[in-house]
């Protein structure tokens, strides 16, 4: 699970690297020999992104952060938060589904409003970041990438709606199957929010 | 730069296949952009987007609406839970879709209720509560129903519409996708057609290769040369077919000229032998005679040793003589084997006339004449004689001292006429085959070797050949095969009328 996370957000990193970043809104401590991150996301859901996510479809927000040399290479460590999220016009309320390293079977929320949904997505306090001690001596920067719908989920719709219409409505064609298996989504529209703290060092426990 | 046939047909079989594939590539494309672009409709998608929004303005106003019912219904309350009770059964008979209303105190006791008998008309549904507060401060609560249909219908169009959605923001990437499939199949197949090609081509092509090799191989002088023919009917099996009987004529005609140019350097071999052993033999044979005359008329006749001496040398010189004699007249014979003057002639009738007019065959033979159809051909009769005449001599010969028993078959075959004549004796050894129709080659003790060789010249003068194998069953068999003269079709003469 730790390696995939890792994997993934290799990529998702080296995506960062293409995109516009931002100010990062948050702190990097180290707590009890941990690096820990703390971040205020509320920028990533400005409250345009209400109408959106209140259309009665289910909604993927991800969140990815990580901690990567400044000099740039792999990800040491990564956190990383799945949340799944659908208006339910007839409850009129917004039931989620979460998964992240503390919760990794999942847990379910509901919110009444957008605005109690928003301070859930936008808070990602004390996410832990690994050891601190094997930290020392090199500069490290941490990178949060936040993400609505992501191209991967888009790409897993695409090809169940793919696979599932075969030419007569029933089993799909070896060309649907074969494209349903080429379907790469490189070129599908991401709504990612990129930020990248300033560069640090930990020394004596601490983070400077 | 010379470029070989087998990667011309290579290059060929490549440009048939790619060229129409790359063309499919790009109409197909065309074909996923113009589908895709009416499948996945911007407008569609944003209707099917907004539909669950819809549902959820349908959801409010059913709400408001139940909310309204109860709150007109809290106010028609009396404040007697009986009289209550008739009114909470009239609304519940009454108001559509009202499945029960409950008159609670507000400690949660019930103190009138009403509930509606029988299924739902408009099929299953769910429970929509609905509250309203009476005049007396207590709450009415009523149970609506709303169709579960809508949450099924609801639910579809979701999925739908989440699917249309990413499947429009990837569309780019699904027409990529499918023109890449489509590609990957067309690849395939045109891999397998052209793979299929190759083989064929390099099949035929090999072919051809070894016909070069062949001709080259004939310009070096080798006649043995022959190419496999395979067993197609194709152009290429034709052409190997021609190569290898243009060879073996070819092979053929040098056959017989460099056997027919030995027999002339071994007529004039014969020749000159004649003229110098037949010279000398008669002033011998003369010399002897009058030395024999001159013995018996002299004193020592006398002496009965000396006169048996006499008559014994006498009787192996006369032996020795008759034998040089019928050597020389057989080289004689040899040397002046004339030259062939054929005429139209029926090759069964002429054996079996040659049979009927040569007593002594009979005598020391037993033979047997077998005729499948008219063999039309050019012979001369007197060479032709002589031939047959020496094959069956040779056959008596091999059968001594037991009669010998002679097969003679006359069939067409092809463009010759062949003449067999088998016999069933000891047969020709394998290692000396190759060797009975050179002159002087005999395996007899007072055999000369010029009668296969005379057989042999005179069969290549009629433009044939002679060959020997064994005969199944035991013998041998000579095949002598001559070229059948083709003859025009008789025409039928025009009738004329009485």
């Amino acid at each position: 699970m730790r390696r995939a996370v890792l994997a993934a957000t290799a990529l998702l990193v080296a995506g960062a690297a293409q995109a516009p970043e931002r100010p990062f809104p948050g702190s990097v401590a180290v707590a009890q020999g941990r690096l820990q991150a703390s971040l205020d996301l509320s920028d990533a859901f400005p409250s345009g992104m209400e109408r959106t996510l209140r259309d009665g479809l289910t909604h993927v927000v991800t969140l990815h952060v990580s901690l990567v040399p400044d000099a740039g290479g792999s990800p040491l460590s990564a956190w990383a938060r799945e949340v799944e999220l659908l208006w339910d016009v007839w409850e009129e309320r917004f039931d989620v589904g979460a998964t992240d390293p503390e919760h990794p079977r999942g847990r379910r929320l509901r919110f009444r409003d957008f605005a109690s949904l928003r301070a859930f997505l936008a808070d990602a306090r004390g996410l832990d970041l690994g050891p601190s001690a094997p930290l020392t001596g090199e500069r490290w920067v941490v990178v949060a990438r936040v993400e609505l719908d992501p191209v991967k989920e888009l790409v897993e719709r695409t090809r169940e709606l793919v696979r599932g219409h075969g030419a007569d409505g029933g089993a799909p064609s070896m060309l649907g199957a074969m494209a349903s298996y080429l379907l790469g989504g490189a070129g599908g529209e991401g709504q990612a929010r990129f930020f990248r703290s300033r560069p640090f060092v930990v020394r004596d426990g601490t983070v400077k | 730069m010379k470029v070989s046939f087998r990667v011309q047909i290579a290059a060929a079989l490549v440009l048939a296949a790619v060229v129409p594939l790359a063309a499919a590539l790009f109409f197909a494309s065309r074909l996923a952009e113009e589908n895709l672009a009416l499948g996945l409709n911007p407008a569609l998608i944003e209707t099917l987007q907004e539909t669950p929004a819809l549902y959820g303005d349908l959801f409010r106003a059913r709400k408001e609406l139940y909310a309204e019912q109860a709150r007109a219904l809290a106010a028609d309350m009396p404040a007697d839970p009986q009289q209550a009770e008739r009114v909470l059964q009239a609304a519940v008979r009454r108001v559509p879709r009202l499945r029960r209303a409950t008159w609670l105190s507000p400690d949660g006791r019930v103190v009138a209720e009403a509930e509606a008998e029988g299924p739902n008309p408009e099929g299953e549904w769910r429970a929509a509560q609905a509250r309203a507060v009476l005049p007396s401060g207590e709450v009415l609560e009523c149970v609506f129903a709303i169709e579960a249909r809508f949450f099924a219908d609801l639910a579809e169009v979701r999925e739908l519409a989440q699917s249309y959605q990413s499947a429009g923001r990837l569309r780019r990437d699904l027409q990529k996708s499918y023109v890449a499939a489509f590609g990957a199949v067309m690849v395939v197949f045109a891999a397998a057609a052209a793979a299929a090609g190759l083989l064929l081509a390099r099949r035929t092509t090999r072919r051809i290769a070894d016909l070069m090799g062949a001709v080259r191989e004939l310009a070096r002088g080798n006649l043995a040369v022959q190419v496999e023919e395979g067993p197609g009917r194709d152009e290429v099996a034709g052409l190997a077919r021609a190569f290898n009987a243009m060879v073996r004529e070819v092979r053929e005609g040098r056959d017989r000229i460099v056997y027919l140019e030995k027999i002339s350097g071994w007529q004039d071999v014969a020749r000159r032998l004649a003229h110098e052993i037949k010279n000398p033999l008669t002033p011998i044979q003369l010399a002897f005679q009058q030395l024999e005359a001159s013995f018996r008329t002299s004193a020592a006749a006398g002496d009965p040793d000396l006169s048996r001496l006499v008559s014994e040398a006498s009787l192996v010189v006369r032996e020795e003589i008759a034998t040089l004699e019928r050597l020389v007249g057989e080289f004689s014979a040899f040397a002046r084997l004339p030259d062939v003057k054929p005429e139209p002639a029926e090759l069964g009738a002429f054996v079996e006339e040659f049979l009927r007019s040569s007593p002594q065959v009979a005598e020391g033979t037993e033979v047997d004449l077998a005729r499948q159809a008219d063999c039309p051909v050019r012979l001369d009769r007197t060479l032709m004689r002589q031939v047959l005449g020496n094959l069956l001599r040779n056959a008596e010969q091999a059968a001594r001292p037991a009669r010998a028993r002679v097969h003679l078959s006359v069939r067409p075959e092809g463009e010759r006429a062949l003449l067999d004549v088998a016999d069933e004796g000891p047969g020709i050894p394998p290692e000396i085959r190759p060797r009975v129709f050179d002159p002087y080659f005999t395996t007899r003790r007072d055999g000369t070797g010029l009668g296969l060789a005379i057989v042999r010249k005179i069969v290549l003068q009629h433009g044939g050949d002679v060959a020997v194998r064994e005969r199944p069953g035991g013998g041998a068999l000579f095949a002598v095969a001559l070229p059948l003269v083709v003859t025009a079709p008789a025409r039928t003469p025009p009738r004329r009328r009485a």
